[in-house]
């Protein structure tokens, strides 16, 4: 079920990217809400879902992006194992925890992305942008915030017995050692 | 004593009987008189005249506040009409604008698909790619109404790109910007040719000798080599040419003719059905 309603979220995302989002100033970018939801997947699901969601998202940005099929689905499972396995012991799931690590996995995903079309098509030459990079990377910082609020609060209202409280922007993990 | 008492209250009641009779007297004569204020009359009326004149002054001050405010009420209504009055004229006007912007467009359109080997097909975007290595746009038409990957799209300005893939009502394009895209090019001046390659915003020009004469503003046009795409449509404009030392052939950097930003509508270009098929 939370794979299913993360799915539609992302399809949702995904259309939002392909239509609207085109229409903003040049100078706002072009926020990847897609990415942030696999960066979610990756801190807040189980390997299992969170896997299965990366996947089927990958699949779903194939469709309308890029030209070389089954691109997205390897660069997004790799950037959600990547993250899974780097912040298993790290406390990541505070919101404002979650902008560096969008930061990193971000270049990262694009990294692969730049590496994986250079071997598939070395006649084409792609160009890497670090001014356009910065630009979508502070868009993406700015854009995680409202993002992954509503990413958590969906998860913990999917969840039984969860905080149902919307802002959490600052909330914390509760105290283990009580009681 | 008891004598001088007495007469004293005659003369009293005498002197009141006196003074009443007087008045009496006085206002039947002023009644049935001259018909004018007396100088009793004056005074009350200039008291209770000063009374009014306060009363009214107070009055009038209430009544033109009311009215005032009664008025406002009635401008506040008249110009909310009017503002919606004017915001119907608005969009009714930038629906016409539209309207005449969609009639230009399309007729330019119509105008080139008369030129194209037909058959033809124009299609709608409705959706762009949304990363930032790749130039692709989604159309509202696919397989069912005819389209196969391949197929070139082109526009009143120029060339667009090509299908790339297709579902039953919807297709991918591959602009011809994109870094993966490449077309057999000429120069329309000199028809010296080479290979349109996108670099995510314009195309290079690859393959072009060094002692080809290659200006700036040159114009370059498909060169129908290939097959994919008609002979002499529109691609761009030189902007930029480098002659390096080393190397045989020229850098040359080419402006597309379309704006593939502002891009609403295409033209794709059906293949026609062979013989053999």
């Amino acid at each position: 079920m939370l794979i299913a309603i993360f799915l539609a979220i992302g399809t949702l995302c995904l259309v939002l990217q392909t239509t609207l989002l085109h229409g903003l100033p040049a100078w706002m970018g072009q926020p990847d809400l897609l990415f942030l939801l696999i960066v979610f997947a990756a801190t807040h699901l189980d390997l299992f879902r969170g896997a299965v969601l990366s996947l089927l998202l990958g699949l779903l940005m194939d469709i309308f992006s890029g030209i070389f099929l089954g691109l997205y689905p390897l660069t997004y499972l790799l950037v959600f194992f990547v993250l899974k396995g780097s912040t298993r012991h790290l406390a990541f799931t505070d919101t404002l925890h979650q902008i560096p690590l969008i930061v990193i996995s971000y270049l990262f995903a694009n990294a692969a992305i730049y590496i994986i079309t250079t071997v598939l098509a070395p006649e084409a030459v792609l160009s890497w942008g670090w001014g356009n990079m910065f630009q979508q990377v502070i868009i993406m910082s700015v854009t995680c915030i409202p993002c992954c609020s509503i990413f958590r609060w969906l998860q913990t209202r999917m969840t039984p017995g969860g905080n149902s409280s919307f802002l959490s922007l600052g909330s914390r993990p509760s105290n283990r050692f009580k009681g | 004593m008891r004598k001088k008492g007495k007469r004293t209250r005659q003369l009293k009641a005498l002197f009141l009987f006196g003074l009443i009779l007087t008045l009496v007297l006085m206002l039947i004569v002023s009644t049935v008189g001259r018909q004018e204020f007396n100088t009793p009359h004056k005074l009350a009326l200039e008291v209770l005249g000063r009374a009014q004149s306060g009363a009214s002054s107070v009055g009038g001050f209430f009544k033109t506040f009311w009215h005032n405010y009664s008025t406002l009420i009635g401008i506040r209504e008249e110009n909310e009409r009017l503002k919606e009055e004017l915001r119907k004229y608005k969009a009714a006007t930038t629906r016409y604008r539209e309207a005449v912007a969609t009639n230009v467009r399309l007729t330019k359109l119509l105008e080139l698909k008369e030129t194209l080997p037909p058959p033809t097909l124009t299609a709608q975007i409705i959706g762009k790619d949304p990363s930032q290595w790749f130039k692709t746009l989604i159309i509202d038409r696919g397989s069912s109404d005819g389209v196969e990957n391949g197929m070139p799209a082109v526009t009143v300005e120029g060339i667009v790109g090509q299908v790339v893939n297709t579902s039953p009502h919807y297709a991918k394009l591959l602009l011809a910007n994109d870094p993966n895209s490449a077309l057999d090019a000429v120069i329309q001046k000199s028809r010296i040719q080479g290979i349109i390659k996108g670099n995510g915003n314009d195309f290079d020009l690859y393959y072009v000798l060094k002692n080809a004469e290659v200006a700036q503003g040159d114009e370059v046009v498909t060169s129908g080599l290939g097959t994919v795409f008609p002979k002499g449509l529109m691609i761009g404009t030189v902007t930029n040419v480098t002659k390096n030392r080393r190397g045989m052939f020229q850098n040359i950097t080419v402006t597309p003719a379309v704006d593939f930003s502002q891009l609403e509508q295409v033209i794709i270009v059906m293949k026609k059905a062979s013989l053999a098929e």
